[in-house]
């Protein structure tokens, strides 16, 4: 590759874009990365309203003792697609909405390093959620746990079709994931902008790196667990089958090899937007940066050393437990650090508080004290009494909602801009904050003390007089007044959209290279590759730094004009997506439509793979 | 700034609720609270519990401090446009706040590690031994040195350690008595246990156990008892045990609704003919014992308890705590008035499907065992694994419709044209009259 | 497949197909490492026979010998192995397309066509192997449902074959091309790329016939 020409100089030659970009067809065969990225994030946000609804029927049969709105097989259903959604539906694909649209703007990079493989994520994504979504409205929806523990989840014990939906939805949904995950590892290598460096990337940038690895390493054991059920379920094999000797302590390891690692990849991209929202707004840089990057590495190296604490119950022996134990510990103080280093970030600032800034302080409050009980059970003896009660509901909603979804919503409301090139509304974000940030800590604090005063988990109803009803009662509360501050979002969401004020280029004055070009950003991101020589192009960098901006900044010009080449667009990866899941499909319906997917498949598949991805250079 | 003012408002609120926790942990109308352990074990992790509450609760108030006292003194002020010092880190910061978190998970790590060692030991010698079989959704209970075999409640004595020996017949589940021990999965091909010794100090109670892992549908009802009794109380009460089922010949029983305190007019069946068995409407929650008083004096019932030993005296207020209360459907109904008579009950119940699934010692028909062992049903408290009292006129509609009154259970529906709403048919030949289940019940509910 | 990537800029100077690649074998070795354990896990724990290295006498009284067959395994090894030989000359032979060929033995270490044909053959003839392998294993009385060995084994030695598969149609695509229009040292990354991939379905195999045939 010793040729590599750098396009630093307007070409005169302009290259035609061959696909019109508008419409429906615009939509379904974009391989723009922004474009996907906005695609994920509607679709997650559809998906995310589904989850809460699962949610305020659960809180609502909850709200007090022997409620009877859902039956036990519903409610089973419930509390199941709420946390299959909110994970794989909702939480990761919004992180992922994040990846795509951001990534490249953060390096420098014109798009992904795989434009049609992005595209093919999406959508088999989208087809994946509406194949593992669609059973809830006909109440056949899994209803064996997000974590599908076995032997419940094998054909004997679940004989039905819900499982099915489960087992073969998730395999798809780790297709797209990973997909992604090879494609961002790629791009996050490769197409660096000339002096940026990796010491000098983005926070976001850095903590989605560290979350593509997680992703590459930990869904394939996932998928070799899922396989197992799979041909448990369909083809009679043994691995679950406890009356031929299967353990079923295997389902749980692998899983939570996954499944721990999976608490990272929801959480990281969430710290990763909250590590630029607030230098922005305290109009400093990020307090000890390096030290972030290697909190970052560290806790997804030693996500794959705890595995097992998800499973302290399990009768593992003193001396594993002690060992998980103590390496769960261990990954309190690279979060800690990380705690600290926000609020060091703060300190001696110039501190702005707009809507995306409340949000990100919310995360710093909030998912401290889902650190602080999370170091609570930690410890074996005292996770006997707090594991699989209410006490561990609270805390992971207060990693969550209260990590997560605080530093997601923090993300939206400060790249909106970029995205659409209008302003969210303020004071309806506000609102919003408050109410949902009230809302959050009514709804899951008091089931700290319902999980210690010996509430069990996905119980679908409870006895009056057992000392629950009032932090129940609260808690549904809470949950309503989520419902209430969500829709100010969607309303703030879309009027915003329509009518919000025009941002600009860079409207809350941030160092980062996203902030350089026009928003929304040109469909080729940079005019020129910017060159970069500091972590804050536009707060600290040089004349060159400042060269490229200005003329990145510059509207109006199309690739053409530019003589900038895009690929093709096409709709060949969304084929190959949607006849993936026919394939799948078939195992529950019918042998010949697996045939004919697979059939689809393979010719499209081919047909993407030998056309062109854009037009030839000149 | 009105931000700040919340924020204000909000550390008060967080005050206030560590002040709930505090006093909420002390408060008498908690039964199945953690924070009062009475058994050694549940101290031990209680101790841990305190500790790690301390330290997190410091560590939280210091980095919300923090937190708030950087938000106030650092937010712009309007007429400031200069440029805060753009620092970028502090290496003698970083290594502080690297050192002193790890510092203080070692006065975490320390006990931590002990307790283990020390809660997973190997039991002393002269436990009591009970294995436990999780079931779907029951718990069956075996006392192999004494050669009991109960379901879904257990007596254990005050001040003895027991040696819980658990496993599964089928799927996961778990063993949780909040107030005494920490929590055990029950695996299949995987034998766990979990000891612990009650205070010898306590008096004769009840425990509320709980499956604590996802089991299906009934997992939320997967519930058991825990008495704690004095020793001669439990040796009184395993010589009970021990021996055959004993039941008064004449024993009888009514389960119909005939003392119902609600008013006549609820009953939307035909004058003297079929009623409400409980007459109201659906989602109401049976407010008490009162609902289904025991209409008819069980005349086998007195000769019964001296056959048989001590069992716990139910329907005590201060342990209101541990009678279910579960709503029953709306349309399960029986007919009023009805007497059971147990020995007519005992034929009927030999020559129905019960004996394919329950043991009843004594009882040479009923050899069953994917059921619970009835041998003793009557001395005990609930049925369906804690999901109803176990009362004459809960036990008729448990008997007629099972999976109405427990959705999803494995038991089926056997009462004479009742909807089975799993099967979706309607039971026709061979099913029971209310006759017929009244007269189980009367037999079922004699042998003490 | 036939992007043209040389003319984009890349950070560090490597085709992005490389690094994706490196990053799917990374994803690969989870796979397969919880396929290996999983066998492991369960070796020894199935309740009824065939086994792989013990005799076995069901309740019937039918006697079964331990059903792995080594001597034709190592042989199956060996013809893989073999193939990633055959694989490392292909590749040679793409990239040294331009460079003029002298004599027959040149030609011969030259021909990209022979030497992919040749690794497309050794690789389906190991599947041959293992076809006949999972053949007379069935009718031995060990399928994927019989015990947990069974179905631990299928499923690994199953989704090793699936990659051999996998691998086979890839090299049969570049030879269509080859023929179409002839591999030269502009598509030496795409000939890299798959024997990346063919080497590493080898290694994986070294280990599974190691863990799950030699040691006992």
């Amino acid at each position: 590759m010793a040729t590599t020409a750098v396009p630093t100089t307007l070409s005169p030659h302009a290259t035609l874009k061959p696909d019109s970009n508008s419409g429906v067809w615009g939509w379904l065969t974009t391989v723009d990365h922004k474009r996907i990225g906005i695609l994920y994030l509607y679709t997650a946000l559809a998906f995310f309203i589904i989850g809460g609804l699962e949610a305020v029927i659960i809180r609502a049969q909850l709200q007090g003792p022997n409620g009877t709105l859902v039956s036990p097989e519903t409610y089973n259903q419930l509390f199941t697609m709420h946390g299959t959604t909110m994970v794989f539906l909702a939480i990761m694909p919004l992180s992922a909405a994040f990846f795509n649209f951001l990534i490249p703007l953060q390096i420098g990079a014109r798009d992904v390093a795989f434009p049609r493989l992005n595209a093919f994520s999406y959508w088999v994504y989208l087809f994946g959620g509406i194949f593992i979504t669609v059973p809830i409205f006909f109440l056949v929806a899994p209803n064996g746990g997000w974590f599908g523990y076995t032997p419940l989840t094998t054909k004997a014990y679940s004989p039905g079709i819900n499982i099915d939906f489960w087992v073969i939805g998730l395999q798809i949904l780790g297709v797209s994931s990973l997909a992604a995950a090879f494609n961002f590892i790629t791009t996050i290598i490769n197409l660096r902008a000339p002096g940026m460096t990796l010491m000098r990337m983005p926070m976001f940038t850095w903590m989605s790196f560290v979350v593509q690895f997680l992703v590459i390493l930990a869904f394939p054991v996932i998928t070799i667990a899922l396989v197992f059920l799979l041909f448990d379920r369909f083809f009679g094999t043994m691995f679950y089958t406890t009356a031929a000797g299967a353990d079923p302590l295997l389902w749980q390891h692998l899983f939570w090899i996954f499944g721990h690692p999976e608490v990272y990849i929801l959480i990281l991209p969430a710290f990763g937007l909250v590590s630029e929202v607030l230098p922005t707004f305290s109009k400093k840089p990020l307090f000890g940066y390096p030290v972030m990057v290697y909190s970052g590495i560290l806790i997804g190296v030693l996500g794959f050393g705890v595995w097992a604490h998800h499973m302290f119950a399990v009768g593992m022996g003193a001396i594993a437990d002690s060992v998980f134990a103590v390496s769960t510990m261990l990954i309190a103080i690279p979060t800690g650090v990380k705690i600290f280093n926000w609020i060091g970030t703060m300190a001696q600032g110039q501190l702005r508080f707009t809507t995306a800034m409340k949000f990100a302080i919310g995360l710093v409050a909030l998912f401290t004290i889902g650190g602080i009980s999370g170091v609570m059970h930690s410890s074996p003896p005292a996770d006997l009494q707090q594991t699989d009660s209410y006490f561990i509901v609270a805390h992971f909603h207060y990693v969550l909602f209260g990590g997560s979804i605080m530093g997601i919503m923090a993300g939206i409301y400060y790249y909106f801009p970029k995205m659409t090139g209008r302003l969210m509304n303020e004071r309806l974000g506000n609102w919003h904050f408050w109410l949902n940030f009230i809302a959050m800590n009514l709804t899951f604090f008091p089931m700290h003390y319902s999980g210690m005063l010996g509430m069990p988990r996905r119980v679908y109803t409870y006895d009056s007089g057992q000392g629950w009803d009032t932090f129940n009662l609260i808690s549904s509360i809470g949950a309503y007044m989520l419902v209430a501050a969500t829709l100010i979002f969607v309303y703030n969401f879309f009027a915003s959209r329509k009518r919000g004020e025009i941002a600009g280029a860079n409207p809350w004055g941030a160092g980062t290279l996203e902030w350089t070009i026009p928003s929304p950003v040109p469909e080729y991101n940079f005019a020129v590759l910017p060159t970069v020589t500091s972590r804050y192009p536009l707060w600290e960098g040089s004349e060159k730094d400042a060269e490229s901006a200005r003329i990145n900044s510059q509207e109006g010009k199309t690739a053409e004009e530019l003589g900038i080449i895009l690929p093709y667009s096409t709709i060949k990866p969304m084929i190959v997506a949607l006849s993936m899941v026919v394939m799948f499909c078939g195992l529950i319906t019918t042998m010949a439509l697996t045939f004919l997917g697979a059939a689809i498949m393979v010719v499209s598949l081919y047909s993407w793979l030998l056309s062109p991805l854009e037009p030839e250079h000149h | 700034m009105k931000g700040n003012s919340r924020l204000r408002q909000l550390a008060t609120f967080g005050l206030v609720a560590l002040a709930v926790l505090a006093l909420g942990a002390c408060a008498a109308e908690y039964p199945n609270t953690t924070f009062q352990p009475k058994s050694e074990f549940a101290r031990s992790i209680d101790f841990l519990w305190d500790r790690l509450l301390l330290l997190g609760t410091i560590v939280f108030v210091l980095v919300e401090a923090a937190l708030i006292f950087v938000i106030f003194r650092y937010r712009r002020r309007p007429s400031d446009t200069s440029t805060p010092p753009q620092t970028h880190g502090n290496a003698t910061l970083e290594i502080l706040w690297t050192i002193i978190p790890a510092v203080i998970l070692i006065f975490i790590a320390i006990p931590t590690v002990k307790t283990i060692f020390q809660t997973q030991a190997k039991v002393a010698a002269g436990a009591l031994e009970i294995e436990v079989i999780g079931h779907q959704w029951w718990w069956e209970f075996k006392y192999p040195q004494y050669n009991i075999v109960t379901a879904n409640e257990i007596y254990i004595p005050a001040g003895r350690t027991v040696n819980f020996k658990l496993n599964s017949d089928d799927v996961i589940h778990s063993f949780w008595i909040p107030q005494l021990a920490g929590k055990r999965d029950m695996i299949a091909n995987r034998t766990n246990y979990i000891w612990f010794t009650p205070d010898s100090s306590l008096g004769p109670a009840v425990y509320n156990g709980f499956c604590t892992e996802y089991c299906g549908t009934q997992h939320a009802k997967m519930r058991f008892r825990v008495f704690t009794v004095r020793p001669e109380q439990f040796e009184s009460w395993v010589a009970g045990q021990q021996k055959p089922a004993a039941f008064g010949a004449v024993a009888s029983a009514a389960p119909a609704a005939t003392g119902t305190p609600t008013p006549p007019q609820s009953g939307v069946g035909p004058e003297g003919g079929a009623a409400r068995a409980v007459p109201r409407p659906a989602g109401s929650v049976i407010p008490g014992s009162d609902s289904f008083p025991a209409a008819a004096p069980m005349t086998g019932a007195s000769t019964a308890r001296l056959a048989s030993g001590y069992t716990f005296p139910d329907h005590q207020p201060e342990f209101a705590y541990a009678r279910p209360n579960s709503t029953i459907p709306a349309n399960l109904k029986f007919t009023k008035g009805l007497t059971g008579n147990a020995a007519r009950g005992q034929q009927a119940y030999s020559s129905s499907a019960c004996i394919g699934c329950h043991v009843i010692t004594g009882n040479p028909m009923s050899q069953g065992i994917v059921g619970p062992n009835l041998t003793h049903f009557g001395s005990r408290s609930t049925i369906g694994a804690g999901s109803f009292p176990n009362t004459p006129a809960y036990l008729a509609l448990w008997l007629k419709n099972t999976r109405a009154m427990k959705p999803g259970s494995i038991m089926p529906t056997l009462g004479k044209n009742e909807y089975d709403p799993q099967l979706k048919t309607t039971v026709t030949t061979g099913g029971l009259d209310d006759q017929q289940i009244a007269d189980i019940v009367a037999y079922l509910m004699s042998l003490k | 497949m036939s992007a043209p990537a040389a003319h984009h800029y890349t950070t560090t100077g490597l085709d992005n197909r490389k690094i994706a690649i490196w990053a799917f074998i990374g994803s690969e070795c989870m796979l397969f490492i919880s396929l290996i354990s999983t066998y492991l896990i369960y070796k020894g724990r199935s309740i009824v026979g065939p086994y792989p290295h013990e005799e076995w006498t069901s309740p019937e009284g039918r006697h079964f010998e331990p059903i792995l067959d080594i001597p034709v395994t190592s042989a199956s090894t060996f013809v893989l192995l073999m193939s990633s030989l055959a694989m490392v000359l292909a590749l040679a032979a793409v990239q040294n397309k331009n460079v003029p060929k002298r004599t027959t033995g040149e030609r011969i270490i030259g021909s990209s066509k022979l030497w992919l044909w040749m690794t497309a053959i050794l690789g389906t003839v190991f599947l041959g192997f293992q076809a006949y392998e999972f053949t007379s294993f069935v009718h031995e009385g060990l399928t994927i449902r019989t015990n947990l060995f069974g179905s631990s084994f299928f499923t690994l030695t199953g989704f090793h074959g699936a990659h051999v598969t996998a691998g086979v149609i890839w090299l049969l695509t570049l030879l269509a091309i080859d023929y179409r229009r002839g591999l030269g040292p502009n598509d030496a990354l795409n000939v890299d790329i798959a024997a990346l991939y063919w080497h590493f379905v080898d290694v994986v195999w070294i280990v599974i016939f190691t863990v799950v045939y030699l040691i006992q």
